[in-house]
């Protein structure tokens, strides 16, 4: 029993919006050295186009077997953090363990493993190839990459800014967060009834802790957005020119080359397997 | 004259909208990722969303700008930054916050009205969670080959999306979307339009009711969205072809390897010349 509750403690622990913090802002700009990320985000789209979207529609177990393998030694290549492959984990499971649970409640038998067993390597194989793409790159590179296949302008600039704002978005939100506890008188929570009380308080007062967040955020954005027209970026944002200079850093190199050719006769070399089986 | 009369906001306007609704709209999504679900039976206590904040603001502002700022925010934040990014999944959950966000901004005319209000946030929720388990069901039906087939999985997946959606709608829905909407809304209508530079929404500068065209439209996006799942049904015959062949012929396989083989050949002979030329390398 005090293990458990030692357990649940440390959990506890490792979750405080610091460690959040680190955790995203390491996932962002932690690991620019690995080879993943030295790679030219175009290239690296186009692999993600394939194994994000090739899978779902195969059913052919050596097949599917043979990308994850591909994709989960691509993602020790990007040097992931941590809580990015537990999150993963966790929604594996919840989406294929969960079903394959309450199939069986339902007079299901082990006839249902299989075709599950096929969906979660689906499921699997898709997110390890978002996440060697979304997490392994820099963030800046990425919106270029998807500003050159065209993606509405809009969504390159959230991404740079969304990278950008997070760590001062979170720093105050647990500022406020804080105050309101230091203020605050949370309920005993000893007995069970306790702990109900204690959690609705605690979710009360992340609620409350959103009201000075809004206000604050309103007059950060209008502070951005003011700054941005005064560079002119809405009407750099669609015109030609600027994303063309914007776009002229990029550069496929032999390394992506090569990426591209191993990773295409790792496939076919899955396909030979399946067809000799 | 026009311009007293509706709620007229600028271009930038709408963008620092866009901007706002997505930066805490993604920090709030980033952290239902990480607050522990917990399970009681089958029944799932989980603070699914915090949807009460673009409903809030597409209730106080421009509903369209806060409705796009949401969805984008949950792509950008929770999707993409954590690794999370589903592909044709992602574009789906994109529509049903869109509508739902929007539909409830537009059905507020006064925000000082807390019953409107209030119906206005439980619609929004009921909204986007029934689109999204209409979606659900599909995917999961056209995703597992031989769904019928497999014995009990076709009721449990009704059976789970049913339920989900219930618990959703009056778990999610009343505390974590209601119940901080009527909160929130009365407490920064006045107070936080300022901060943007613009006129509070009052019953006079309400942009009007939700039209034939708001519906039709959701209608039309909500197509999209199902769309996605059919085009990608048709990209299953493309493979499933691909895979008729693969079968069919074995010597068709060895093909493939073997260019593959050349290709890699040929760029490894790129590599070892360009590192002969480092000029070339530089250029």
């Amino acid at each position: 029993m005090r293990a458990v509750e030692k357990l649940s403690e440390n959990i506890l622990d490792k979750l405080s919006i610091d460690f959040l913090r680190n955790q995203v802002l390491k996932n962002a700009y932690g690991n620019n050295d690995t080879v993943i990320a030295g790679m030219d985000p175009r290239i690296l789209l186009l692999w993600y186009l394939f194994f994000g979207l090739v899978p779902w529609f195969v059913n052919d177990l050596p097949f599917l077997t043979g990308c994850f393998l591909l994709v989960a030694i691509t993602t020790l290549l990007a040097r992931v953090a941590g809580l990015v492959l537990f999150l993963f984990a966790i929604g594996v499971f919840s989406q294929t363990g969960y079903l394959l649970v309450v199939t069986l409640l339902f007079g299901g038998d082990a006839s249902a493993i299989a075709p599950l067993l096929v969906l979660t390597l689906k499921v699997a194989t898709v997110s390890l190839a978002s996440i060697t793409i979304f997490s392994g790159l820099d963030p800046d590179k990425l919106s270029n990459g998807l500003m050159w296949y065209g993606c509405p302008e809009r969504l390159s600039f959230s991404i740079s800014y969304a990278y950008r704002i997070l760590p001062l978005l979170m720093e105050e939100f647990q500022n406020v967060l804080l105050s309101y506890r230091l203020r605050g008188n949370p309920p005993e929570h000893e007995s069970f009834v306790g702990k109900i009380k204690y959690l609705i308080y605690q979710i009360k007062i992340i609620i409350h802790a959103f009201y000075p967040l809004m206000l604050n955020t309103a007059k950060r954005s209008r502070t951005t957005v003011e700054v941005l027209e005064i560079k002119g970026y809405r009407y750099a944002a669609v015109n030609r020119e600027v994303k063309k200079i914007k776009l002229s850093s990029l550069r496929v190199g032999n390394n992506d080359l090569l990426f591209l050719a191993i990773s295409f006769l790792w496939v076919a070399v899955t396909v030979l397997i399946s067809t000799l089986i | 004259m026009t311009t007293i009369k509706r709620q007229s906001a600028t271009q930038s306007q709408k963008l620092m909208v866009f901007v706002l609704t997505m930066a805490l709209y993604g920090l709030a999504t980033l952290f239902t990722e990480l607050i522990p679900k917990f399970q009681v039976g089958i029944v799932e206590f989980s603070v699914e969303y915090f949807l009460f904040i673009p409903l809030t603001l597409a209730m106080l502002f421009d509903p369209m700008s806060a409705a796009l700022g949401a969805a984008t925010g949950e792509l950008v934040f929770s999707e993409i930054m954590l690794g999370q990014f589903g592909g044709l999944g992602e574009l789906e959950k994109f529509i049903t916050v869109t509508i739902g966000v929007y539909i409830a901004g537009r059905l507020v005319r006064d925000p000082k009205n807390r019953k409107v209000v209030g119906i206005a946030a439980f619609s929004g929720v009921v909204i986007q969670q029934l689109l999204g388990t209409i979606v659900d069901i599909l995917k999961v039906q056209f995703a597992v080959e031989d769904f019928e087939a497999v014995a009990g999985l076709p009721e449990s997946v009704f059976a789970t999306e049913g339920f989900a959606f219930l618990n959703d709608v009056l778990f999610s829905g009343i505390l974590f979307c209601l119940l901080p909407t009527l909160f929130l809304v009365p407490k920064l209508y006045g107070k936080i339009e300022p901060l943007l530079g613009m006129q509070p929404r009052t019953e006079k500068t309400y942009i009007g009711n939700i039209s034939w065209k708001v519906i039709v439209c959701s209608i039309v996006a909500f197509g999209v969205a199902i769309a996605a799942e059919f085009m990608a049904e048709s990209g299953f015959a493309l493979i499933d072809w691909e895979a008729d062949w693969a079968e069919s012929s074995t010597s068709f396989a060895v093909g493939i390897v073997i260019a593959a083989v050349v290709c890699v050949a040929i760029v490894l002979v790129m590599r070892m010349r360009t590192a002969k030329n480092p000029i070339e390398k530089g250029a």
